[in-house]
């Protein structure tokens, strides 16, 4: 009888996050998904352009009260209506329920889950993928959105609230990832789920005094930002009165608990759920 | 990884890095002019502030003097400029287009007889003629002092009353006040003494408080002391620490309140108290749709220790409250007819 060949030792879970990672990178990053993504980015940019183009041809973009408006404000502005209100946790919901539920949908994660890795080192991979995919489009988009409203002789003045946007953005990614990250693992309708909770939970608990807004994503990525609150409707005006702003280090540490406990929460759910494929 | 993936993470790792790299250099080369906004924490001249002060207070007199509101209010009651002129004459300053901000504070013991021992401060940001206010408090009487390389102008109250000092401390920043409090801020800015970035309890209400272009954090018995609030209301009064507000004035007026109780149970107490209150008044204003507008504008919140009230008028209501105003209102109404004259009663036979 022959000796049985030795066997490479499986990987570890790292290891295996990682490779899982550089595979689903470059699917994410050619999906139509990401299409969606860049769109979605590209529209401050262009606002950004639109905006430096009526500048410079000696007209004043934006006047409040006949008072010139200037770039710096302008960029705070666009940082709140379109990244911290729409882009990060739409970006979240759509990329963060679909991790695993799009190989339940395309019948892939059978393949997945053969390999020699642990089902959790699947779900961190695709995680990490995802955080690159989206901070590597959204933060460049922040970049450029930045030096066309911001004069450089304002950067001096402006670059720290700048460079806390970025990480601010970055640390919204992975929490609203990593949050429905574990929601796409654990419940069979992720997507509707994620919507609700972005759109209707967070903006509800937000507007109610008391307690209740401790239990939102957005409370703590708020908490962080630099700019002003824009006063654009009456839902902004009440939760600007409203806000009762977290110290910077609470909002940090919130953001890196929820980014902990879900992917924690997201990998038990993974590695014990019994995923049926639909015939 | 395929190549186009590569590109791509090139590309985007390429813009963000020279985003980030272009920042800094300019940043450096500009030193770094807002890295106290990494603590986020209000004005940076909260370092001439003394660590002690019992009442802070801030306007941004730029925004209000361009709010609509403002405009609007100086249409309705355009007020006696002759008082502003004359000071603008005398000092150089049109106080509507030169000062920028005013942040206030009262340090040591406010509810002190004399204003000498509530030390007040006033840090004003603008452009100011130096040498015509130099002359100014020359010509008035007063001296001119180096302190620690800083000139400092000093004039008294008539009748031997709190001395006064003016300090231009940064080009465009001048400092104003209580001699003493006036020195203190520059040692406190320089570090030789505290101030009040290094009061944690007061930093944390001033950032809370900095959304606003008009805000007062103010402990709690400095305000009833400066109020002089009866013996029996003060007693009856939960026991507070700090009061915030905060107001934001443009088109509307945007307030919040905020206060802090010492404890959870004072703070609800508070609360029901403000909440009898509020039902009170909204059932007092039921019938006048213009003062309704405002009450049901008012929210109360707050958790363990903090009570709030938020308030927003609108510039609907602000231009109706000021149309009740016109003088057309004021006017007497019309005498009302003389009533018909009654009936003879018939004659008894």
């Amino acid at each position: 009888m022959s000796a049985r060949p030795n066997l490479p030792a499986p990987p570890t879970f790292w290891n295996g996050a990682v490779r899982v990672f550089s595979l689903s990178l470059g699917e994410m990053l050619w999906s139509r998904r990401t299409v969606f993504l860049m769109l979605v980015t590209g529209m401050p940019v262009f606002v950004a352009l639109v905006l430096r183009l009526v500048q410079s041809s000696g007209i004043t973009p934006v006047r409040v009260n006949s008072t010139p408006v200037d770039g710096a404000s302008i960029f705070g502005g666009m940082i709140w209506i379109f990244f911290l209100r729409f882009i990060v946790p739409v970006l979240g919901v759509f990329y963060g329920t679909s991790l695993m539920a799009d190989e339940v949908e395309d019948r892939t994660i059978t393949y997945l889950f053969t390999r020699p890795i642990r089902r959790g080192a699947v779900l961190v991979g695709k995680y990490l993928a995802f955080l690159v995919c989206t901070t590597l489009v959204v933060l460049p988009s922040v970049v450029l959105v930045y030096f066309l409203l911001v004069p450089l002789s304002q950067v001096a003045r402006t670059f720290v609230a700048f460079a806390a946007d970025l990480g601010l953005l970055a640390l919204g990614l992975a929490a609203y990832g990593g949050l429905f990250a574990f929601v796409g693992a654990a419940l069979k309708r992720p997507l509707v789920s994620g919507l609700v909770f972005v759109f209707g939970w967070e903006q509800v608990a937000l507007l109610v005094p008391g307690y209740l807004k401790r239990f939102t994503v957005a409370h703590y990525v708020q908490g962080l930002v630099p700019h002003a609150m824009p006063s654009d409707g009456v839902a902004a005006v009440l939760q600007a009165v409203l806000r009762n702003n977290p110290p910077a280090w609470l909002c940090i540490a919130a953001l890196a608990g929820i980014v902990a406990v879900s992917l924690w929460l997201g990998v038990k759910a993974v590695e014990s759920r019994e995923y049926v494929l639909d015939q | 990884m395929t190549k186009p993936t590569r590109l791509f993470l090139f590309v985007s790792g390429g813009i963000l890095a020279a985003g980030l790299g272009t920042g800094l250099v300019a940043a450096y080369v500009g030193g770094f002019q807002n890295l106290s906004l990494l603590a986020a924490s209000g004005p940076e001249e909260l370092s001439y502030l003394p660590s002690d002060a019992k009442v802070v207070a801030y306007a941004n007199v730029r925004e209000l003097m361009d709010s609509e509101l403002h405009q609007k209010l100086q249409a309705l009651t355009p007020r006696n400029g002759n008082g502003l002129a004359r000071f603008q004459e005398e000092t150089g300053v049109d106080v509507s287009k030169d000062v920028d901000y005013v942040l206030a504070a009262i340090g040591g013991d406010v509810s002190a007889a004399t204003p000498e021992q509530g030390r007040p401060l006033v840090i004003a940001r603008g452009r100011f003629d130096n040498v015509r206010i130099e002359g100014l408090v020359r010509s008035k009487g007063g001296t001119v002092e180096d302190f620690k390389g800083v000139r400092l102008l000093k004039a008294s109250e008539p009748g031997g009353g709190m001395e006064m000092a003016l300090a231009f401390v940064e080009p465009g920043l001048i400092a104003m006040g209580n001699d003493a409090a006036v020195r203190q801020a520059i040692d406190g800015h320089r570090g030789s003494a505290a101030n009040l970035t290094g009061n944690a309890d007061l930093t944390r209400l001033v950032k809370d408080a900095s959304d606003g272009n008009l805000w007062v954090v103010a402990r709690f018995d400095a305000l009833s002391a400066a109020g002089n609030l009866p013996a029996g209301v003060a007693e009856r009064l939960p026991a507070l620490n700090w009061v915030t507000l905060t107001g934001h004035i443009n088109g509307g007026i945007r307030a919040a309140v905020k206060a802090e109780a010492r404890d959870d149970a004072a703070a609800k107490n508070l609360r029901d108290v403000v909440q009898g209150m509020l039902a009170l008044a909204k059932l007092q204003t039921g019938q006048r749709t213009d003062i309704a507008a405002i009450m049901d504008s008012i929210e109360l919140g707050g958790d363990g220790k903090t009570v709030s009230l938020a308030l927003s008028i609108p510039i609907e209501v602000v231009d109706h409250l000021a149309s009740l105003r016109t003088p057309g209102r004021l006017t007497p109404p019309p005498d009302a007819p003389e009533p018909p004259q009654a009936p003879e009663p018939p004659a008894v036979p």
